[in-house]
């Protein structure tokens, strides 16, 4: 219960974050603009809708996911709010796994709200709300739980602008995954190969959990990959909480 | 052990130095004992490791070395803290939040039910003097009700122990008093108070044993009384006698205070006060008063961590 009562506390914290809900209205506010930039290409409007709708729903989610996810470790740590909570009877993995939730509740929250504006969007210019999105909406969602769980990570023992920066690039390096594997295969004598090889298997494979094309152009998927999407990113993250816990568990609350 | 409410044995906190940093002793072998039911004030001077020392006791930070043991369990687990109030100093909030929802949530972290919780929140707030401003975010409180709001939720749980770092130094004057009578309060309700301060004078007023800390090490442990009674520093002798007769006397380059009839001296040895009375009679005089003067906790603070 008590990972409850931390996960429904950073519900809140975050709900009230004035940076959050500014984010989260320009996101809206874009995707509605789709309707604009629709008109502009020519007997595409609608997958041009959806395109930039499932884009946009992927980079501000990526955005929140940085900035609220590291900010929520780094101010307990800087500010001290720490102390107190840290004081009370509660194991320190109860405090990362209930903030973690709590973010997580607060970014479906959002993913929510940005697909009904989606669907908006799409049931002015189609006359219907396409549901073939969701299963590209769903792994948006994955892709970021698994950037704030890098996030928290990182913010556990980094500086928020290293945390920053190394969690922006877990996000580009993902996406580039196959890129790396390719070009290791290709190139297996190069100096930094190791370095390559050793990125391709630590950074996880973000396009495992990108159906953004497929969904659009209504091309088929490989079988089970929502569910395969979906339970690789839910190892990861398994994964990174059991890491964080770790180096929170450790900590010295100086 | 059963009867002691903190015991340390040997704590020890060294803090790494970072990038070829020299570490750095933050406390250095304490072995401390606080009983149940008393007032013990902790004291040093800044970088003392007072902190350090609070911080290890309610699990912030690990020790180096040495053991902690908390209400008669290690504090090693989460339910060493069950029964334990904790007050950072200067505390920092969520300030998102307003009085009443931070202290609903910190009651849910100890299990409390329901009825307890608005009870106790309700209570709390009024007992600091922020019942009007539960509903206001804490973001906006003022340093004095964060510090307030600070001690409400070190007594959520009721706790049987309460370790307050500083806990008076962002009150103001009548803040400061409210806080001594509270603490008397919970200490007649037979809770143990461990606080560290650098206001003497608060300590003085309400320690029953005081323990004094400098550059990690404890120097001084012991009643209040023992420490400051047992060592008069002078003798105030008063006493009445004929202006006239002022001149004739033999007072020479004591410290001495002349009002009208009345003349106060004050003696630096408490052997001189015999013979001295015996000289004021001999002027003629008549003694009002013979009152030794202790040393202050203070002195007894300034000579130790002067060694």
């Amino acid at each position: 219960m008590r990972i409850a009562f931390v996960a429904w506390n950073t519900f809140k914290e975050t709900v009230r974050n004035r940076v959050m809900v500014n984010i989260l209205i320009f996101a809206v506010g874009l995707i509605l603009l789709s309707l604009v930039v629709g008109d502009w290409s020519l007997g595409h409007q609608v997958k041009v809708i959806k395109d930039f709708g499932l884009s946009a729903m992927s980079i501000f989610g990526l955005l929140i996911a940085i900035f609220i996810g590291i900010r929520l470790m780094v101010q307990e740590l800087e500010q001290r709010t720490i102390y107190v909570i840290a004081s009370k009877p509660i194991y320190r993995w109860e405090i990362v796994v209930g903030k973690y939730i709590g973010l997580g509740v607060t970014l479906a929250v959002n993913v929510v709200l940005m697909s009904l504006a989606l669907w908006g969007a799409d049931l002015i210019m189609e006359g219907k709300m396409d549901l073939g999105l969701v299963p590209a909406i769903l792994l948006i969602y994955v892709e970021i739980l698994l950037i704030v769980g890098f996030a928290l990570f990182f913010s556990s023992f980094a500086a928020p602008t290293l945390s920053a920066l190394l969690t922006l690039a877990v996000f580009i390096i993902g996406h580039l995954s196959e890129f790396l594997r390719e070009y290791v295969q290709l190139y297996p004598d190069k100096g930094f190969h190791w370095l390559l090889k050793c990125l391709y298997y630590v950074v996880p494979n973000l396009e495992k959990l990108n159906l953004k094309m497929a969904v659009v152009e209504q091309i088929e998927r490989p079988p089970h990959a929502v569910s395969y999407g979906f339970l690789y990113g839910v190892a990861y993250i398994t994964l990174l909480l059991f890491l964080t816990a770790a180096v929170f568990a450790k900590k010295d609350f100086k | 052990m059963s009867n002691l409410a903190i015991r340390t044995e040997g704590l020890t906190k060294i803090y790494k130095g970072e990038l070829g940093q020299k570490s750095i002793v933050g406390l250095e072998d304490l072995n401390l004992e606080v009983f149940e039911g008393e007032v013990f004030a902790f004291l040093g001077p800044n970088g003392a490791g007072k902190t350090t020392t609070i911080k290890l006791l309610t699990r912030l930070i690990y020790p180096t070395k040495g053991k902690v043991w908390i209400l008669g369990r290690q504090n090693t687990t989460r339910l060493s803290m069950e029964k334990v109030g904790y007050l950072p100093e200067q505390p920092q909030l969520y300030g998102y939040l307003t009085g009443g929802e931070f202290l609903d949530f910190l009651s849910r972290i100890f299990g409390l039910d329901s009825e307890v919780r608005k009870r106790r929140t309700a209570e709390l707030l009024d007992r600091v003097g922020l019942g009007r401003q539960k509903d206001l975010l804490i973001r906006n409180y003022s340093r004095g009700m964060m510090q307030r709001l600070g001690l409400a939720q070190a007594l959520i749980n009721d706790p049987s122990l309460l370790i307050l770092d500083e806990p008076m130094a962002s009150l103001d004057p009548i803040g400061r008093k409210d806080f001594r009578d509270l603490i008397l309060e919970l200490k007649r309700q037979g809770k143990t108070i461990f606080f560290s301060s650098h206001i003497l004078s608060d300590a003085e007023m309400i320690a029953d044993r005081v323990g004094i800390l400098n550059h990690g090490r404890q120097v001084s442990v012991g009643r209040l009384g023992d420490l400051v009674s047992s060592q008069v520093t002078s003798v105030e002798v008063t006493f009445v006698l004929d202006p006239t007769k002022l001149s004739q006397s033999d007072l020479g380059t004591k410290d001495v205070v002349v009002q009208a009839e009345k003349v106060l001296v004050h003696l630096r040895e408490e052997e001189e006060v015999p013979d001295f009375l015996k000289r004021i009679e001999r002027w003629g005089g008549r003694v009002v008063s013979v009152v030794p003067q202790r040393k202050s906790l203070e002195e007894v603070f300034m000579a130790e961590i002067g060694r």
